[in-house]
């Protein structure tokens, strides 16, 4: 990657830590559902026995990050629109992807503090035991779903420069994901003719990851179940590095575009 | 008393607060947000539900777990335009620029104040009949015994009583930089307190006491019932509680409304900046 990409990526990431602290309130949003959504799980989940906490501790968290990065490419591009900002960033010579990129990156490990603090809520307030079967297939697991969240948070962000109703589908998007990636459940629960829609999700098999990586109770239960638990880790892997990839491909397609048709028609900032 | 007066006052705030939301959201947008928010989450919450089935187990008292749930988030789904939307209101003027021209107008604030809420009632109205069209068509919700001049009672009294609760809060508006915050923060605690997935009863003891702040509470029991073919009359209790509750929140959404736009005057807090 050249130091000049690089550059752009870390200031994009830096100004959205700046933006981050000296606002900090502006997470509330973002973070608020999927802790909503993991106290309602855990509460019912109560009375019932075997992997159903970590389904609702380790999804909400997931939920978190992608809670954040949705907002990074909605609010990101919005708020640049408000401050009148947006032109000058689209007309500077960096990549428009590289910017959103760093920013969506700064957001979505916004969104590991928030699973932080869910893992803590629910072992001190709903004793959930929260060891961790193996702690470094976990922490690769986590990075790579961040990452590939972010990665899908850019496909979003690149339709998010055409329209001005950015915050709507911001608000609109999140809770099908949750829901399509099966965060808090099996996808099996869902109707057949959502498991495609699923499968094309780099977070559908990185909470698989995750939770193989977590306890070997839920290995019943994983897209690989019969496999041995390490190989299931590495194929889970493999495929959201897989998604992951396509998506970034997908998103610079699409943001080369979107670019040129929204400089072509003058419609950037009265989108 | 100019009672045409104030009623012109009532009818124009009332639409031109609905109308004003196209100023970032255009109508099929509005719509298909309509759809996608009320299948996404109560899809949600069915299917963690149907995953607690898988263990034979169910919440005390339930017998009928996806029934409960899809019922609760149908009526819940009216938040998001009379809580949300309301307290967003103050925030889009404020964001707009249009607050401090709005206060300098001579116009009484009651019926201005209550006019911006009343057609985010019908809105949310609305919202809760798609749900109620998903909640059968997709989960299999019986409605066949529903007395549906009971539901349509009380569907119209939670909607009204929670956009008051959504002027209590959207006082807030006025003073805070980031209403939005209160806006989230207000519609998904709701989740928590009112009984929309799991009886109030499972809630820790200190927190059951909170539920019944909120009008919502009152409105999924009572909409839960309807449902289920009781009769108006054996509801109006549930009404009552829920009606006495929403007009205390109108009434203190007035004075706190008034109380804040008084310190945002003597602050110099009504813009955003």
């Amino acid at each position: 990657m050249p130091p000049q990409t690089l550059r752009v990526l870390y200031s994009a990431f830096r100004m959205a830590m700046l933006h981050w602290f000296a606002d900090p309130q502006w997470v509330i949003p973002n973070v608020i559902a999927p802790f909503v959504f993991t106290f309602v799980a855990l509460t019912l989940f109560k009375e019932a026995s075997g992997s159903f906490g970590l389904y609702a501790v380790l999804g909400g968290g997931m939920m978190g990050m992608w809670g954040n990065t949705l907002y990074a490419s909605g609010f990101a591009i919005d708020f640049e629109r408000w401050q009148g900002t947006l032109e000058e960033v689209v007309a500077a010579p960096s990549n428009l992807l590289h910017v959103i990129s760093g920013r969506s990156v700064s957001n979505a490990l916004f969104g590991l503090t928030n699973m932080v603090a869910i893992l803590l809520i629910a072992a001190l307030a709903f004793r959930i035991p929260l060891g961790i079967a193996n702690p470094i297939l976990f922490a690769l697991s986590i990075v790579l779903t961040l990452l590939s969240v972010s990665a899908l948070g850019l496909i979003f962000a690149s339709s998010f420069v055409l329209t001005r109703s950015a915050q709507v589908l911001t608000n609109g998007l999140e809770f099908p994901i949750y829901v399509i990636s099966g965060s808090m459940f099996p996808i099996a629960l869902l109707p057949f003719w959502v498991h495609p829609a699923a499968y094309i999700l780099g977070p559908t098999w990185g909470i698989d990851a995750i939770r193989l990586a977590t306890s070997p109770q839920y290995a019943s239960q994983s897209f690989w179940a019969g496999t041995d638990v390490n190989v299931a880790i590495a194929l889970n892997l493999a495929m959201t590095l897989l998604i992951t990839l396509a998506y970034v491909a997908i998103a610079a397609f699409l943001f080369k575009k979107v670019e040129t048709k929204s400089r072509r028609e003058g419609t950037l900032v009265q989108a | 008393m100019n009672i045409p007066k104030l009623i012109r006052i009532f009818f124009s705030s009332a639409v031109f607060s609905f109308k004003a939301q196209f100023e970032w959201l255009n109508p099929p947008m509005w719509l298909a947000m309509k759809f996608v928010m009320s299948l996404s989450q109560m899809a949600f919450f069915v299917f963690v539900g149907r995953f607690l089935l898988t263990a034979d187990s169910s919440p005390a008292g339930i017998t009928d777990l996806v029934a409960f749930i899809a019922i609760g988030n149908a009526i819940m789904m009216l938040s998001w335009n009379t809580i949300f939307s309301v307290i967003n209101i103050t925030s889009n003027d404020k964001w707009g620029g249009t607050l401090s021209i709005l206060l300098a107008t001579p116009t009484p604030r009651l019926p201005l104040f209550v006019g911006r809420a009343m057609i985010h009632v019908l809105d949310g109205m609305l919202s809760v009949a798609i749900s109620f069209v998903f909640a059968i068509f997709l989960f299999g919700v019986n409605f066949g015994n529903a007395d549906v001049l009971a539901l349509l009672v009380v569907v119209f009294l939670t909607a009204f009583t929670m956009a008051g609760f959504g002027l209590l809060i959207g006082g807030l508006a006025f003073y805070y930089r980031e209403p939005l915050v209160f806006a989230n923060i207000f519609t998904f605690i709701l989740l928590i307190f009112c009984g929309v997935n799991f009886p109030v009863q499972d809630l820790p003891q200190p927190l059951q006491a909170v539920s019944y702040i909120f009008p919502l509470t009152y409105g999924i029991d009572a909409g839960r019932k309807a449902i289920a073919g009781e009769p108006l009359v054996t509801i109006v209790p549930l009404l009552v509680q829920m009606s006495i509750v929403g007009l205390v929140s109108i009434l203190l959404g007035y004075s706190s409304f008034r109380s804040f736009e008084h310190l945002a005057r003597k602050t110099g807090r009504m813009e955003a900046e």
